[in-house]
């Protein structure tokens, strides 16, 4: 509980220090450069939630534990978010300095490959009824498109010049300044305790779930009304 | 008399190989596949009549002279990407259909299945690829100045075709709403070759270039990982 007042307050503060507390920078349009507090931080949790998402799959792998398909799910679906967020934010900033939403710039390119990842992943997981084989599958799909990333960030970029800011605005002044560098790093730790405490959540939720359908299964195996009866109380005493 | 003959098979089961297994597969395949022509008609039907539909709308003239280069490479992958995803799910399907897929468990070491499968899907590519890639030339009047590195592109594009289906053949295979499954999660894996493909292509048909063969170096690269990670995580799809 107190951390997420304590995650909220801070997350107030970095928004309003974003918009009054540092500079605009120079050389881009107007204040469009204080998307790097929102923009970042939320393509850098999408590439986290990946990584996660990958390791988790690993793990289910080697140890078949129902939790780590659980945090592998999570997520993924964690990422997903964070990516859309990515994608709107960064075609709202490319509208307003390169003067369209969409252009397949390599940044483009590549974060449109990993929703089409993320969204096969999911269709895969859906077109599975058997949940055992379902996990094995996902896992094995996670870890094969993960295989494909190096290749995104290799051979993407040979393909067109980049007009993302990282190449064309920042070889003249490598440091940013210490009050952006601040709030920057500020927001990229709230971003990333935001982040897990959503997965946090939703794994929990995934357990109780996954709980829920082995009392029910215990409930109709037994054919006991006693059994039956518990139920709601068993399931309270685990949910709180 | 009958222990003897238990030894005996034991020895033989020992001194076969992975290769004589997956070529055996292979053969087998490739029997049953002359039988039917299943897989083989569907790939080939679907680029012969993809390429007309394009031949027939773009034409030989349509397109720009200094477009042809980009343009031809891009409609060209396009057939033949769409064309593979096409038909070579079959070689995994059609075993779960026919009910085949458990004595061929009992028959052979998961490895020696997937090198088996592997180079029946790259026997598919390959009568594609001659089929299609000439008349493509021929109907699109696309002039190629480099024609050495444009095959070895296309060979090694080919191979990586195969090489990023097949695992995703055999784990669709276990799941329902096969056709649509196999192109949703095979692009995504697809889309790094495809792009270097298409580049590669382009500059072959421009002509010789002292940059040398990055493209080829890529694709043989995405060939050899996804083939040692397929490798890898075969035995978990193949054993779920």
């Amino acid at each position: 509980m107190v951390q997420k007042i304590l995650l909220t307050i801070w997350m107030a503060v970095i928004i309003v220090a974003a918009f009054l507390y540092t500079e605009a920078a120079v050389g881009f349009p107007g204040q469009t450069s204080r998307i790097l507090f929102f923009h970042v931080p939320q393509s850098w949790v999408a590439t986290l939630s990946f990584l996660v998402s990958m390791a988790a799959s690993v793990v289910y792998l080697a140890k078949r534990k129902l939790k780590a398909d659980h945090v592998a799910q999570s997520a993924a679906e964690l990422g997903f978010l964070f990516c859309i967020l990515a994608t709107v934010t960064g075609s709202i900033f490319a509208k307003a300095t390169w003067g369209s939403f969409w252009n397949w710039d390599p940044r483009e390119t590549s974060i449109v490959i990993l929703l089409t990842i993320y969204g096969a992943y999911f269709a895969l997981r859906s077109a599975i009824s058997d949940p055992d084989r379902c996990r094995v599958l996902a896992a094995v799909y996670s870890i094969l498109a993960f295989v494909t990333v190096p290749f995104l960030v290799f051979v993407v970029p040979r393909i067109t010049a980049s007009l993302h800011p990282e190449n064309t605005m920042n070889p003249a002044n490598p440091g940013m300044d210490p009050r952006t560098l601040t709030v920057f790093l500020g927001s990229l730790f709230a971003y990333t305790a935001l982040y897990l405490w959503m997965l946090r959540l939703r794994i929990r939720i995934l357990n109780l779930e996954s709980l829920k359908v082995r009392d029910l299964f215990r409930g109709r195996g037994g054919g006991n009304p006693k059994t039956e009866n518990e139920q709601p109380r068993m399931k309270g005493g685990r949910a709180q | 008399m009958p222990q003897t003959k238990s030894v005996k098979r034991t020895t033989r089961t020992e001194s076969s190989t992975y290769l004589n297994e997956a070529i055996a597969i292979w053969f087998r395949d490739m029997r049953s596949e002359f039988r039917t022509r299943y897989a083989l008609n569907a790939i080939l039907m679907f680029a012969v009549t993809t390429l007309i539909a394009v031949s027939f709308a773009i034409g030989s003239f349509r397109i720009d002279e200094s477009e042809r280069p980009f343009l031809y490479a891009v409609l060209l992958w396009i057939i033949l990407t769409f064309s593979a995803l096409s038909g070579l799910s079959r070689s995994f399907v059609k075993e779960e259909e026919a009910g085949t897929i458990d004595v061929l468990k009992l028959s052979a070491r998961p490895q020696a299945v997937f090198l088996g499968k592997l180079l029946f899907n790259l026997s598919l590519l390959g009568a594609l690829g001659v089929v299609i890639v000439p008349t493509f030339i021929l109907l699109m009047a696309y002039q190629i100045n480099f024609p050495v590195f444009f095959t070895t592109m296309i060979i090694t594009g080919c191979l990586g075709l195969g090489a990023g289906t097949t695992i995703i053949a055999a784990m669709i295979a276990r799941a329902s709403g096969r056709g649509a499954l196999f192109s949703v999660l095979s692009l995504p894996l697809l889309l790094p070759l495809m792009i270097t493909c298409i580049k590669g292509c382009e500059r072959a048909a421009i002509g010789y270039d002292s940059a040398g063969w990055p493209e080829v170096k890529i694709a043989v690269a995405y060939v050899i990982i996804m083939i040692t990670m397929s490798l890898f995580l075969f035995s978990l799809v193949w054993e779920e």
